[in-house]
């Protein structure tokens, strides 16, 4: 499909539509949407811009719909892109405003949200599975996914500091291969 | 003024939240305590009603707070500003990607970075399935899971079942 503002625009209201049940939900989304359906950006790009986006400030949702909209046209289609996905959730939220009480008091949705709440880890799950396939591809790798998911899960280690852990490790894994190199090894 | 107000506090909320996901939330509470915008238990009913409502909670909480201050306009201006400090930041990144993406150390960060997001990604899940763990929860992910191996469906496949099938557990048990 071509990738027209009008089109991106589209794509993105699409994906902001079916964004329920929290942010991270967008990952396996943009996977049915972008890279299976419409083939604009492969699995590797997504996986790196879910690392990106989670390393700098802001809701993921929003930085990973502004990186693959960038990707695709630049500064407009960044632009296009989160006003693509923001505008469903803008409209929904201006509807239901006045009656947002009146709704939570309906019983039978705890019902819905709560089922709701168990697919979305499905949702996860999958994504974790893709992304995990385009980064853990070796044990240098995998130890790096294994120190991070201890940090965050059992010690509660703030992502801000794990992420700046991250980058230096990238660095000086760097300045060893480059050293390494004269003497002819990768 | 009311709309200057809005601006400065969801931009601070799109500037300093981090991590993704749920990060949002302590800042949403804070905005609680100090403003009039909305109650702790208008923002704990939001939270809950934007699991089944489009878009990230960030997004949603922003859109109502501004609505219920000051109408459409604070709404605007407030779902502007959560997302305004992503859109200058990402692109700007995305800007020296592009000019550095041959160089060796941006090479080794990101290979770096990957793992590292799959970790945190790996990390909230495990959370997420803990805090929300029951018995009925466990078969219904299980049956999910299960529909996952055979084919990859479409995610609205698997929130519509889910969705379906919390309410109807609630239809059979109103206590659960």
């Amino acid at each position: 499909m071509e990738k027209s503002l009008y089109n991106i625009f589209k794509a993105f209201f699409k994906v902001g539509t079916l964004l329920l049940g929290g942010g991270y939900v967008i990952l396996p989304i943009m996977q049915c949407e972008l890279v299976e359906k419409r083939g604009w950006i492969d699995n590797d790009e997504l996986c790196e811009y879910t690392a990106l986006s989670q390393s700098l400030p802001g809701l993921i949702a929003a930085n990973l719909s502004i990186f693959v909209g960038y990707k695709l046209k630049r500064t407009l289609g960044a632009i296009v892109a989160i006003f693509g996905m923001v505008l469903p959730a803008f409209l929904c939220i201006i509807i239901l405003a006045k009656i947002l009480e009146e709704l939570i008091n309906l019983r039978f949705i705890q019902g819905i949200f709560w089922g709701v709440g168990i697919g979305v880890l499905v949702l996860i799950y999958l994504a974790i599975k893709e992304i995990w396939n385009k980064s853990v591809t070796g044990r240098f790798t995998f130890f790096i996914f294994f120190i991070v998911f201890l940090c965050s899960a059992c010690l509660k280690i703030s992502p801000a500091i794990l992420v700046i852990l991250a980058i230096l490790t990238g660095i000086v894994r760097q300045i060893i291969l480059s050293r390494k190199k004269p003497e002819g090894s990768e | 003024m009311i709309y200057l107000q809005l601006f400065l506090e969801f931009f601070h909320i799109g500037l300093f939240s981090f991590g993704g996901g749920y990060a949002t939330i302590p800042f949403l509470y804070h905005i609680a305590e100090t403003r009039e915008w909305y109650t702790a238990q208008q923002l704990t009913d939001m939270i809950a009603v934007s699991s089944i409502t489009p878009g990230p909670v960030g997004v949603n909480v922003a859109t109502f707070a501004g609505y219920t201050t000051s109408g459409i306009l604070g709404s605007v201006i407030a779902t502007a500003s959560v997302v305004l400090p992503s859109l200058i930041i990402v692109i700007i990144v995305s800007k020296l990607l592009e000019q550095f993406k041959h160089n060796e150390y941006v090479k080794s960060i990101i290979y770096c970075l990957k793992p590292a997001g799959c970790g945190l990604l790996a990390a909230v899940g495990v959370n997420m399935f803990i805090s929300g763990f029951n018995l009925i929860g466990l078969v219904l992910f299980l049956i999910l899971f299960a529909m996952s191996l055979k084919k990859k469906h479409d995610p609205l496949v698997y929130l519509g079942i889910s969705a379906a099938a919390g309410l109807i557990i609630y239809l059979i048990n109103p206590n659960m």
